[in-house]
């Protein structure tokens, strides 16, 4: 049997009371490290909660090496271990599809995910669109596809909650080119470098899916002790310290609740401001929502 | 006794239509770098006496003991002409006085890179062509490379005193000879010649030819002689040139020109040519060599030679020397073709402007080239590193062709890999100081206007081999220059002493960026490789990094040669690899591609950095492709540039540009190292037929499309049959008859094919040319002296890859063994892996 367990966002202990007795009768304890990290918990930690040795499964291992993995689920319970939600990253439903050919028996317990959790900044998961990556831009990779999905959530005024992206363990592709296979140290993207990189794409496209005054949310260390909020404009969030990792952004749409906005005040600076901000980011769509109604 | 200064040199480079740029180009021994002595004697950086001997620009210890010119040097040359002359020049000039930069270049092959180097900065070449040996497989190569840069040649036929006294050759013969040189010469121009330069093949009657001996100091052209006879004759100067050569006689009962070898009466008549110019010249030298020598003083006398002190007690060869190098100085006859013949910067920067820009024509800086503006932004081609006498720096050696250089001024210092607006391969720097090259020595100057030759200090570091230097941030590079040869001969080094180690790293670095074609790296089991173009160049650099750029004992391993990974037929299946998280998936299938399309991209008639609509129309029109797929390629590798492409054949993939770069990365590194045995790919043309991608730019990033990306290339080229090819050189011998059974017997020994052996008209030697495979070179020169008693000297230059037909897996063929070998060498598994390796289910 191959249990799947979400281990939650922050906390050893955030682990379900199913999950713990899951994870107690497994033979073997495999940790995925590398789509998230667990910020209030280590190796030691966990395998002290746990009782026994926890594996680490880098991206090698879960990606190219699954069959080690899969090999033990045969005979034996094995724990499969994801930060947040099983299926919160995507990534997972390949190791399921291959332990199903297999012939392997896949029980998956769930946990609270970024995706879910984000609800805490007062806004209604209700009215979230698709959510999207922001990802390190590079020299030569720009990746600006996340532009048009913004585009269309803000068109029929849905929220987006951006993912920011995280290199945990990701090898030095100058390097491995030349056959050597070297690491590059953990990074994480902050806020501010998020919001440099949207402000960018929008100035190359000029389309308008939102402009530098649009009200965001930054949502830092969600679900851990010094769990953070602000409420600002883009540009304002572009110079924003928001501390340790990890974080998240969410643009808002057009069609601010009420009760949403009453609650997001909580988080900015200046109340009037960015009341003024969300007001005038409503107007940003509503010429053209006027055009179709009259069409 | 120096006769100009560097301020006169200074002043004149400001003059650019007084300004040649020029290479002496040859097959090796043909006699360049003595010839080149009498133009620096003329200059009066060394005594008369020693010209012919000194060889003042082999600058090199092993240059000067071996006797032949390893790297190419530079010198700059002062002189006047006369009115009379000058007004011969096509194109603007500005008073009789002239700049001549002149590059001395090797003439072993296994150094044509250092010919490639010197021709891009020079807009003239004097062709130097042995009188007895005629042209050889490296003068057609140096010539054709010439007429690729737009380049204009001269010719001087050398050594015309072997003819004279070893041969004992007649008037008529010696004509005839210098008749089948000139023809051969023209035939190769007529060749490779470039449609934008115009007629460029030789004359003598033009004046384009000159004949001469470099050992003796002398030499001439038709035009100097016709100076000579125009007055006596009466004629203008242009038509008794004409008149000189050819078949024109001259009856000297009836005073008539004519072009029958016969009178009237059916008498043999002496050819003009012979009669009025090699006579005086046969008479001179026979009289002086026949010990005559009361004769031959008043013959000088008359010829208005004067004699000093000393010079009139010489007797024989050495009264000889003196008399003809008085008599005709092959300076004169050098200078006066140089400058008259060669274009000015200023003429030669019009058509080859576009050439050697990579930019649009109409963009500001090829216009400056064009122009050869010296007030444009700067526009510098470095083409070559040169050691300094501060171990481990290099001077930046190249021409401006645009703008002017200046000592600490600021420039941006593009890399052969700098893409404009991007900052790779980019560095801004100042260039500490600007110094003109002379021979052995070089001398500083404040600033180097276009159209100039310059070396420049404090840039080595950010050039790894040759680059562009610019002012304006627009500039696109001029264009990277393309060798002829390939390193394809390779040895692994190592430290005698573990210690040394660094000083090895370091060594290797210097030696990689002295030298134009040699290519240090390491393999992928950790050993250092040092490649190079034959095992004369090998030596070379061994030599060189043991003694110079390392400086410590080192450990040299067998040579071994370089091969590359091909395909002989359409992959069986579509291959497809998925990506790590299984949610990309690219398909694709290998082919092989046209040989000559292959060779256009490696020899850069196909350029890959032009615009890709321009780069399609010629592939279509002359290569055969669909010119919609051809407008669909994404890249070429390795290196960005080689000869093997992936093409795009999707329809409607939703955020393919994203992946774009990675597909190319992933495509540089398979096609660097193939499955077969780690060599590049070659001639492989890729069709990728469909994409699947994740929604999500995090979930298709650098880490999950290029290993699939280098996987699916390894799955569709192993589908393909791989097939192995070897380098080939093309072997020229030169031997008397007796020798050639020999020839054939070692040649049949080592898988050689014989393409042709002639006898060349006037001399007992024959010219046998051969394929032989370079596996097989190794101790060639040995075996074949061995042979034919010493009598056979080879030549050999890289030629083509060869694919070999035997099956890769199979041990027992030669193809078979190479792999085998060269896996087990590189610490590969034995067994070629199979398809399934890189390939995924579906």
């Amino acid at each position: 049997m191959l249990y799947m367990i979400g281990l939650g966002l922050a906390y050893p202990t955030d682990i379900t009371v199913r999950g713990l007795e899951a994870v107690k009768k497994c033979k073997k304890v495999f940790l995925e490290a590398y789509t998230s990290i667990l910020m209030a918990a280590d190796k030691e930690s966990l395998e002290q909660l746990y009782g026994k040795e926890v594996i680490l499964a880098d991206r090698e291992l879960v990606e190219s090496g699954s069959d080690k993995i899969l090999e033990d689920a045969k005979d034996e319970d094995v724990a499969f271990l994801v930060v947040g939600d099983v299926f919160g990253a995507t990534t997972h439903t390949d190791l399921v599809i291959r332990a199903r050919e297999l012939g392997i028996k896949v029980e998956c317990i769930h946990n609270a995910s970024v995706m879910n959790a984000v609800g805490a900044c007062g806004l209604q998961l209700y009215k979230f669109g698709q959510a999207v990556s922001i990802v390190f831009f590079t020299d030569s990779w720009r990746p600006d596809s996340f532009y048009d999905k913004i585009m269309e959530n803000r068109r029929i005024g849905l929220h987006t909650l951006l993912l920011l992206d995280i290199k945990v363990k990701e090898p030095d592709f100058k390097e491995l080119m030349k056959g050597h296979l070297v690491y590059e140290p953990p990074r994480y993207m902050s806020v501010a470098q998020c919001c440099e990189e949207l402000l960018e794409v929008e100035e190359k496209r000029k389309e308008g899916a939102y402009t530098p005054e649009t009200p965001c949310v930054a949502v830092s260390r969600l679900g851990g002790a010094t769990q953070a909020f602000k409420a600002a404009t883009l540009k304002q969030l572009s110079e924003y310290d928001a501390g340790e990792p990890l974080h998240s952004v969410v643009m808002l749409g057009h069609q601010v609740h009420d009760l949403e906005l009453e609650y997001l005040l909580e988080f900015s600076d200046d109340k009037e401001a960015f009341k003024a901000a969300v007001a005038k980011d409503q107007k940003l769509f509503e010429k053209e929502e006027k055009e179709e109604k009259t069409a | 006794m120096v006769n100009f200064t560097v301020d006169q040199i200074r002043a004149l480079m400001d003059d650019v239509t007084n300004v040649r740029n020029m290479s002496v180009i040859a097959h090796v021994d043909h006699g360049k770098s003595t010839l080149t002595d009498s133009l620096v004697q003329r200059a009066g950086i060394i005594s008369a006496g020693k010209a012919g001997e000194a060889r003042y620009t082999d600058t090199r210890k092993d240059e000067q003991e071996r006797g032949i010119t390893i790297k190419s040097t530079a010198i700059s040359l002062y002189a006047e002409m006369t009115d009379e002359d000058v007004k011969e020049i096509e194109g603007e000039t500005n008073g009789n006085k002239f700049l001549i930069n002149l590059i001395d270049s090797p003439g072993h092959v296994d150094f044509s890179s250092e010919v490639t180097a010197a021709l891009r900065v020079t807009d003239g070449a004097l062709v130097v062509v042995d009188t007895v040996e005629g042209v050889c497989v490296q003068t057609e190569t140096v010539l054709r490379q010439s007429l690729g840069e737009r380049i204009k040649p001269v010719l001087i036929i050398n050594k015309v005193d072997r003819a004279i006294l070893e041969l004992q050759v007649d008037k008529e013969e010696l004509y005839q000879t210098f008749l089948r040189t000139i023809e051969s010469v023209n035939v190769v121009i007529s060749t490779y010649q470039d449609q934008v330069l115009g007629d460029v093949q030789v004359y003598p009657y033009k004046g384009t030819v000159a004949f001469g001996s470099g050992l003796h100091g002398w030499a001439f052209t038709i035009r100097e002689f016709a100076t000579k006879y125009a007055k006596k004759f009466g004629v203008d100067r242009l038509k008794m040139m004409q008149r000189l050569w050819g078949d024109n006689y001259f009856n000297p009962k009836s005073k008539k020109w004519t072009n029958k070898g016969t009178d009237h009466n059916g008498q043999a008549l002496e050819r003009s040519f012979n009669m009025f110019v090699l006579d005086p010249i046969f008479k001179l030298i026979n009289t002086i060599m026949n010990g005559k020598t009361e004769v031959a003083r008043n013959m000088v006398e008359k010829l208005g030679i004067q004699l000093k002190g000393d010079e009139k007690d010489l007797e024989g060869k050495q009264l000889m020397k003196v008399v003809m190098r008085k008599f005709l100085p092959a300076a004169d006859a050098m200078l006066e073709m140089i400058i008259i013949h060669l274009p000015s910067p200023v003429t030669a920067q019009k058509y080859r402007a576009e050439l050697l820009y990579e930019g649009p024509k109409d963009d500001a800086n090829c216009i400056a080239i064009k122009n050869c503006d010296p007030k444009a932004d700067l526009m510098l081609y470095v083409s070559k590193m040169v050691p300094t006498s501060d171990k481990g720096r290099f001077y930046a050696f190249g021409r401006v062709f645009a703008g002017t250089v200046k000592s600490g001024m600021k420039v941006r210092i593009q890399g052969p890999n700098y893409v404009p607006g991007k900052k790779e391969d980019l560095f801004v720097k100042a260039i500490q100081r600007t110094v003109l090259m002379m021979g052995r020595f070089v001398e500083a100057i404040d600033d180097c206007p276009a159209g100039n030759i310059v070396g420049m200090v404090g840039i080595d570091q950010y050039l790894l081999k040759s680059g562009t230097l610019t002012t304006s941030e627009s500039a696109y590079n001029l264009k990277v220059m393309k060798f002829s040869v390939s390193p394809v001969v390779e040895v692994a080094v190592d430290v005698k002493n573990g210690n040394d180690l660094p000083k090895l790293v370091e060594g290797l670095k210097r030696l990689s960026k002295s030298d134009p074609c040699v290519l240090c790296y390491m393999s992928p089991s950790g050993e250092h490789i040092v490649a190079a173009t034959g095992e004369l160049h090998l030596e070379v650099c061994l030599q060189d990094l043991e003694q110079d750029h390392a400086g410590v004992p080192l450990k040299v391993s067998p040579p071994v040669v370089s091969y590359r990974e091909t395909v002989s037929t359409e992959s069986s299946k579509v291959a497809l690899s998925k990506s790590p998280n299984k949610h990309n998936r690219i398909y694709l299938k290998a082919q092989p591609m046209d040989a000559e399309c292959a060779l256009a991209i490696e020899d850069g008639k196909i350029d890959v950095r032009a615009d890709v609509k321009v780069r399609a129309r010629i592939m279509a029109d002359d290569y055969g492709w669909d010119v919609s797929d051809a407008r669909k390629i994404w890249c070429f590798g390795p290196d960005g540039q080689g000869p093997n492409v992936v093409v795009d054949q999707t329809k409607a993939v939703q955020y393919l540009n994203e992946i774009k770069d990675h597909v190319n990365a992933g495509f540089q590194w398979a096609t660097k190292e193939g499955p077969v045995i780690g060599e590049q790919m070659r001639g492989i043309r890729y069709n990728m037929l469909d994409v699947t991608l994740h929604a999500d730019a995090i979930h298709r990033g650098a880490g999950q499309i290029m290993p699939t990306m280098r996987r699916v290339t390894f799955a569709a080229m192993l589908l393909a049959e791989p097939k192995i090819q070897e380098p080939v050189f093309l072997v020229e011998v030169q031997c008397p008859e007796n020798a050639i059974g020999g020839i054939y017997s070692v040649l049949n020994k080592k898988r050689g094919q014989i393409v042709s052996e002639e006898q060349r008209p006037g001399t007992p030697l024959f010219t046998v040319k051969a394929y032989l495979p370079v596996n097989e070179s190794f101790g060639f020169n040995g075996e074949l002296r061995q042979a034919t008693g010493g009598q056979a000297f080879p030549q050999m230059i890289f030629d083509h890859w060869a694919t070999m037909t035997g099956d890769v897996t199979d041990k027992t063929s030669k193809a078979g063994q190479i792999v085998f070998d060269t896996r087990k060498r590189r610490g590969l598994k034995e067994e070629v892996p199979g398809y399934e390796e890189y390939y995924d289910r579906l």
